[in-house]
């Protein structure tokens, strides 16, 4: 009963019914309440989104997956502290983290949150090291700013370390299938008894007594990933099966092998023979890629080709393997022994080499060599493939055998090996193009991320995600309209995804397209109500119409609905500045510097309030800490010079101003604030001759013109000062400024008072 | 809130009397500056106190319940610059409760209040806006602590006086911090502050 509830939970989380699964599985955790049931039930209430229910069956519980799925419970609900102590105990402080690539990475999320950045970068260069292809955890990196070079993650020394992964799986496999689990073995019999066909049930039961035992190892590894191998592992024999029953020659090499189990104990190799040689016959490549697929999440390229090698070729080195492995129990030999050992010296060097390069055959080479229960079965994920890969390499090895065709299997290996290596290699190499484009973009380097972009594949090029990156390139190098364009291909080849919408949702505000922007807000809330970035959205829309008390609602509500999004909190912080209210402002931008402290924007806001504040002081360090984290930024400059020129630093205020201009050299900003500091030292000429170039970028702007007068005024050219106020009053300022230049109108044949507050 | 089109006020507004129009239209460049000042009244009728001229409910009136003058009192926590201040009255509705003499007092305190504009309404319906500059470009705003309006007295020679709402206008600020005058052209706008 126990596998059969098993079985049936697993199914019904694999197919999405997740009330059903709790159900069954709260039955079965009543029957038998072993902790590997208990890991299959938290399971089942997280993909049911019930992390407390996990929460409190996992608690305190010791098996290292157990801790993972608590860890990931505590996270949930955001118990950081209890998730940090399931994933590394305090008193034990060198104590493995469960699942290795997947408990480093859930650390480091832990103290990324918790502030503790160092031990947040060492977790996730862990789980990278581990295993190279956790983008995740290169994605967190990147954000806390402390990656290298995304060659260095996704280099070649990654592609052998994946390699050996699959070898030490298959290894780990083959100890494990030694360590055979009686009760495990069974269950597993019973259930892989339950998917595969009639016939071959009885060749079936004993290889599956092989196969179980890979299985066994896998199950005691993670309950989740047992879960899904096991669903594979019975798919995969069934195929298998279907290929015993088609074919006749076996039986003789089955009841071989039988009793050369039976001897040894060790029947794998006999029973996965027979079972592998009719699979090889009805198994194509492709559906061995997809069986393989199923089983590997992440290797899936890679073990299909060392299906199909092995299919095609493998089968006589494991042959060859098996015999020498069996070397003892050659009594009953069929042909099938004989073959093995005719060619055991040559295949079984050739076997000995493919082993060596996938994980996946080392099945097969486990199961015919019994004798080397030395390998070690590595992950269990890998196991569930392996144990298919060997009854595959079985029976292909049977199928050699019977036809003699040990050459085809020493070539076919190579071809395996090959085959992964490239896959291995094109993987790691569009990841290492899209890391060091994503790397680049969180430097803030935009030039150099958009250049790497470019090198991508059309297909990769135009997803949704990669041409967000671009925008957001765009977007801080100032390109509004580049920025928009990109985001606007981007939504249309996948609208659906609410990813970078934010940044978007900024472009149009910033290019005060009023329309556009309501639209993209209400077309992301009928999307997903429950996504700040739409509500994000919608409070541009509003703040552009200068309804501040609206936009801070709105982006309160995405505050609400994910505390860890740093720009809400920003975009909040913004809305309090225009509101005035300086108090809560600084509040927002100091929570959002909490969630990701090299947000640029929010150390921006800071200045920009003490500003405004007169803290002239804290203004300068906080632009400054801006200006560290995004140093391509002209804006951060001009304002870091303003702050400058407010303390009187002038000189390193005027540096900075040439900085900036240099930087972009569409900004008409830093011009002017030049001009303006140029008025203060006096400097009038100088001033003036930045204004006029100003007056050509800019002809529309009426503070040019107004500070042009103003320092004729100075000068005392007062016709001249006349002309350029008229010019200014003709386009039409703000009120405040019409005030202020009529005054200095009608005040232009007085005698300039001391500290004119123009 | 704030609409863009320009109020049109009558030609009585020539002679200094007004009628309510029935919009409020208000220029971009101004916000309501009274949302952190101190009001209070000097007299009111129960259920009909100063929380209802600030409620953003044309239902809700204040209601006076003593000897003229009304006053209704703003205190800024700061010196703030006004430009415009807007009251919403209903003749149809409140007849004699209808205010018809406002006096508009500013200064530092109660101490030193000094009148700077009366206005007197014509049976008025709806909103009516008095600015508060002077006739100087160079007066556009009034720069105080305190704001007084005074109903001296009303429609019909009513005793006590109604009024539904009650807003005051000043000049929005720089959004970039420290700088002489706005920026009006897209240019300069797109490139002056960060988001």
């Amino acid at each position: 009963m126990e596998t059969l509830l098993m079985d049936r939970v697993q199914s019904s989380l694999r197919l999405f019914m997740p009330k059903n699964a709790i159900f069954l599985c709260e039955r079965l955790c009543a029957e038998f309440p072993t902790e590997s049931n208990l890991q299959l039930l938290a399971n089942c209430y997280l993909g049911n989104n019930q992390a407390y229910c996990a929460y409190h069956i996992l608690k305190g519980k010791q098996m290292p997956q157990s801790r993972y799925l608590f860890a990931i419970s505590c996270f949930q609900m955001n118990l950081l502290r209890e998730a940090e102590a399931a994933l590394s105990p305090a008193n034990e402080p060198n104590s493995e983290v469960p699942n290795g690539a997947a408990g480093h990475y859930l650390l480091g999320l832990i103290y990324r949150y918790t502030s503790r950045r160092s031990s947040a970068v060492d977790h996730f260069t862990q789980a990278l090291s581990i295993d190279p292809l956790l983008w995740a955890a290169y994605e967190e990196l990147c954000i806390l700013g402390a990656v290298g070079g995304a060659s260095d993650y996704f280099s070649d020394v990654a592609a052998s370390r994946i390699q050996q992964q699959y070898l030490s799986e298959s290894s780990s496999h083959k100890i494990s299938i030694g360590d055979e689990d009686r009760s495990i073995q069974s269950s597993r019999v019973l259930g892989l008894n339950d998917s595969s066909p009639k016939q071959p049930k009885n060749l079936h039961s004993n290889s599956i007594k092989e196969i179980s035992n890979t299985h066994v190892v896998m199950a005691a590894g993670q309950a989740a990933n047992s879960g899904s191998s096991n669903l594979s592992l019975y798919n995969t024999p069934s195929p298998v099966a279907s290929q015993l029953s088609g074919i006749a020659p076996p039986p003789l090499c089955r009841n071989g092998f039988f009793n050369a189990v039976s001897c040894d104990g060790s029947s794998k190799p006999a029973a996965n023979a027979a079972i592998l040689a009719p699979r090889r016959k009805a198994m194509e490549e492709g559906r061995l890629r997809k069986v393989s697929g199923r089983l590997f999440s992440d290797s899936g390229p890679r073990r299909s080709t060392r299906l199909s090698g092995e299919a095609t070729a493998g089968i006589n080195s494991n042959a060859s393997q098996a015999g020498g492995g069996t070397g003892t129990n050659h009594s009953s030999s069929s042909r099938f022994l004989g073959g093995f050992s005719s060619s055991s010296s040559k295949t079984s060097s050739a076997a000995f080499r493919t082993m060596t390069g996938r994980k996946g055959p080392s099945c097969i080479s486990e199961s015919f060599d019994e004798g080397r229960k030395t390998e070690v079965f590595g992950d269990s994920c890998g196991e569930d493939a392996s144990a298919t890969m060997s009854s595959v390499a079985i029976f292909v090895d049977c199928r050699y055998l019977e036809e003699d065709k040990i050459n085809l299997h020493a070539g076919g290996l190579s071809v395996h090996d090959s085959k992964l290596i490239n896959g291995i290699r094109e993987l790691l190499g569009l990841l290492r193009t899209l890391g060091e484009g994503y790397r680049f973009s969180c430097m803030h380097r935009s030039q150099e991320a958009l250049e790497v972009y470019q090198k991508l594949s059309q297909n990769q090029y135009n997803t949704g995600w990669v041409l967000s990156q671009i925008g957001k390139a765009h977007f801080e190098m100032v390109d509004y309209f580049e920025a928009a364009r990109f985001f606007d291909l981007a939504r249309r080849v996948s609208p659906y995804s609410l990813e970078g919408m934010d940044i978007y949702s900024t472009i149009l505000y910033h290019l005060k397209e009023e329309m556009k922007l309501s639209y993209l807000a209400q077309e992301l809330i009928s999307t997903d109500r429950l996504a700040p970035q739409a509500w994000c959205a919608m409070g541009n829309c509003y703040s552009l119409q200068k309804d501040h008390e609206t936009a801070l609602k709105n982006f309160q509500r995405a505050v609400h609905l994910d505390s860890r999004f740093a720009y809400a909190h920003t975009l909040s912080g913004h809305e309090y500045v225009a509101l005035e209210d300086f108090e809560n402002g600084i509040k927002c931008y100091q929570r959002a510097l909490q969630v990701d402290e090299r947000h640029y924007n929010s150390w921006y806001g800071l200045g920009v309030i003490y500003l405004r504040q007169e803290k002239f002081q804290f203004a300068e360090h906080h632009f400054r800490r801006a200006f560290f984290i995004n140093p391509r930024s002209s804006v951060l400059m001009c304002y870091l010079g303003m702050s400058l020129h407010s303390l009187r630093r002038n000189e390193e205020a005027l540096e900075m101003i040439e900085k900036a201009i240099l930087a972009d050299p569409k900004n008409p900003l830093p011009l002017y604030q030049k001009a303006n500091i140029l008025l203060s030292l006096e400097r009038y000429d100088e001033a003036l001759m930045n204004l006029d170039q100003l007056k050509e970028c800019a002809p529309q702007e009426t503070s040019v013109y107004a500070l042009m007068g103003k320092i004729y005024k100075k000068l005392n050219m007062h016709e001249k000062a006349m002309f350029y106020f008229g010019l200014a009053l003709d386009l039409k300022p703000p009120a405040t400024d019409v005030a202020i230049i009529k005054s200095a109108m009608e005040k232009l044949y007085l005698p300039d008072e001391m500290g004119d507050s123009l | 809130m704030a609409t863009e089109s320009e109020g049109e006020e009558d030609a009585a507004t020539a002679a200094g009397k007004l009628t309510g129009i029935p919009q409020l239209s208000v220029e971009d460049d101004l916000r309501e500056m009274a949302n952190k000042a101190a009001w209070s009244v000097s007299s009111c009728k129960p259920g009909n106190g100063v929380l209802s001229l600030r409620d953003d409910n044309l239902d809700t009136y204040w209601q006076s319940d003593g000897a003229q003058p009304h006053l209704v009192n703003i205190q800024f926590q700061k010196k703030v610059k006004l430009q415009l201040l807007v009251l919403y009255v209903d003749f149809k509705l409140d007849e004699s409760y209808t205010p018809s003499k406002i006096s508009i007092r500013a200064g530092d305190g109660f101490h030193n209040l000094k009148e700077i504009k009366t206005v007197e309404l014509v049976k008025p319906v709806g909103w009516v806006h008095i600015s508060l500059s002077g006739t100087d470009p160079r007066e556009t705003f009034i720069h105080t602590f305190m704001l007084q309006l005074a109903v001296l007295s009303n429609h019909l020679n009513g005793r006590d006086t109604h009024i539904r709402q009650i807003k005051v206008y000043g000049p929005r600020p720089n959004p970039v911090p420290r700088q002489p005058f706005h920026f009006t052209s897209p240019e300069f706008i797109t490139y002056s502050c960060l988001r």
